[in-house]
């Protein structure tokens, strides 16, 4: 089942009473990313692999994967954004040490599409 | 079937907010929290003793102010305990915002209210103005007329609010001091067989339940926010045959019978008064009297006002020649919220087409004496005489100037 058919809407009848919200952690399912006005888009070549941009986003909507370091350890990089939930807030534009350094720009804040 | 201990009932002398004290050890809720405040004081004081005297189980919760205290009672509740308080007038004005979430998640939280004018000028004593401002929190609101009334309207309080169908707030009213501070004798029942009766409390989704983890409380916007409120709106439909239910119950078990009102000598009435609370007891004396002199009085008395039996109201009211309507608050600019009541009843449910009178009276604990009634049954005598209440319809009784 797809989160439409998920969420299809309710007759009122079909409702757990008092609005309760019967199943934990489903927050996630909820798509905030249509709040949004601007969107941060990577520029993957200028990135360092900080993660500061992780570590500000009040969304979790960076979206990480396991690698290699190179120093051979095990250490997560930064992959893409997660558009379902970014809410376009810029912080992670707005943190990143490459763009405050003025060189270049890992992370780049353009108007979304309406 | 469950077999009730063999206890019996005790009489005793005890005061209205004593009443409510004792009905609330006997349920014996999971958690009270409340903030004492007169009229309503006793009730909080003598079940603070009782928790005390470890004569209850209850966890008492001494809040800050009554917005906490209903907050408190909301978190409780669904937390998944049965839970109680008492405040009056100012008391529950603070409590306001929280009355709403209370009904609207569905907490059936159970409140004695001894009803309080509010200010200003400021005043402690018995008018309807809380009550009736809040009648559109979502609660139901059932009123007593003395002591013994309002000791088994809360003794059937939880099986009302806490049945599946219904799953609401309840507030139990008493009128202050009228009743609140008043010794009258009264039937306490034996606490075993209250207990019976009122059963064990089945929690909704409790949040302590944590193998199953919900959410209370979540915001509700466009999409869904009016399909809750026209469930919560069904709750309340559904509370008129629970309370009628209930009160079969209750009087199969303890022998008292209530209805979702009184009718008193309403058979061949061609005058009818309707009234909320302790003036009913005058106001049968003075019908008493005037019947011995042939007028045809009688008395509609209201229970239930939230939610309003519309239907059975207009069918008790359907030979009524003219309705008089006691209001016991005042809607500022408007008719009282009793007589726009009755009014609807009568003109939506009937095809009956009485005259009908408003009146307004006992603000900020004003006297309603047995002379004003009878003055109020011969004025409206002379209104039916006439065909039209022209001139008399909206007045305040025993006002000076008026």
């Amino acid at each position: 089942m797809n989160l439409k058919q998920k969420y299809a809407l309710k007759k009122w009848q079909d409702l757990p009473l008092g609005g309760v919200i019967l199943e934990a952690g489903n927050a996630a399912d909820y798509e905030t990313g249509t709040w949004r006005t601007w969107k941060p888009i990577t520029h993957r070549e200028n990135c360092t692999q900080c993660l500061a941009c992780w570590e500000f986003c009040p969304e979790n909507a960076i979206v990480l994967e396991s690698g290699i370091g190179p120093d051979g350890k095990p250490r997560k990089f930064v992959v893409d954004i997660n558009y379902y939930h970014c809410k376009g807030c810029g912080l992670c534009v707005r943190e990143c040490p490459v763009n405050k350094a003025g060189v270049t720009k890992a992370l780049e804040f353009v108007r979304d599409e309406v | 079937m469950v077999k009730h201990a063999q206890g019996k009932p005790k009489i005793v002398p005890i005061t209205g907010a004593g009443a409510m004290a004792q009905a609330m050890r006997q349920i014996n809720p999971d958690v009270v929290a409340a903030f004492p405040i007169t009229p309503s004081t006793q009730i909080v004081e003598d079940f603070s003793q009782f928790v005390a005297d470890g004569k209850v189980d209850t966890e008492f919760v001494t809040v800050e102010s009554e917005h906490s205290a209903m907050s408190a009672c909301i978190g409780a509740s669904a937390a998944g305990g049965r839970v109680m308080t008492a405040t009056s007038s100012a008391g529950m004005a603070y409590m306001w915002e929280m009355l709403y979430v209370a009904a609207s998640m569905r907490q059936p939280v159970l409140m004695s209210l001894v009803n309080r004018a509010l200010s200003g000028p400021i005043n402690i004593h018995c008018d309807h103005s809380d009550s009736m401002g809040a009648r559109d929190a979502g609660w139901i609101q059932i009123y007593s007329e003395n002591n013994q009334e309002a000791y088994d309207n809360l003794v059937m309080a939880p099986r009302i609010a806490e049945h599946a169908d219904v799953r609401l707030p309840i507030m139990i009213c008493q009128d202050g001091f009228i009743i609140s501070h008043s010794i009258q004798t009264m039937q306490l029942e034996d606490d075993a067989k209250v207990k019976a009766f009122v059963g064990t409390f089945k929690p909704y989704h409790s949040i302590l339940d944590t193998d199953h983890p919900v959410t209370w409380g979540a915001l509700d916007l466009q999409d869904y926010y009016i399909e809750h409120k026209r469930g919560q709106e069904q709750g309340m439909r559904n509370a008129l045959k629970v309370i009628e239910d209930v009160s079969i119950d209750f009087a199969k078990q303890f022998g008292r019978k209530y209805d979702l009102f009184e009718t008193y000598r309403m058979d061949d009435a061609e005058i009818v008064m309707v009234a909320i609370g302790s003036a009913a007891g005058e106001i049968k004396e003075v019908i008493d009297e005037l019947r011995t002199k042939g007028e045809k009085v009688g008395l509609l008395k209201i229970r239930s006002f939230r939610p309003f039996p519309y239907i059975q109201i207009a069918d008790a009211l359907s030979h009524a020649q003219i309705i008089t309507v006691l209001d016991r608050s005042a809607s500022f600019g408007a008719h009282g919220p009793l007589f726009t009541e009755i009014t609807t009843a009568v003109y939506n449910y009937t095809a009956n087409r009485p005259l009908l009178l408003s009146h307004t009276y006992g603000l900020g604990g004003r006297e309603l004496t047995m002379q004003m009634i009878e003055h109020v049954f011969a004025e409206s005598r002379i209104c039916l005489d006439k065909g039209e209440v022209n001139g008399r319809q909206g007045m305040w009784l025993n006002v000076r100037g008026d």
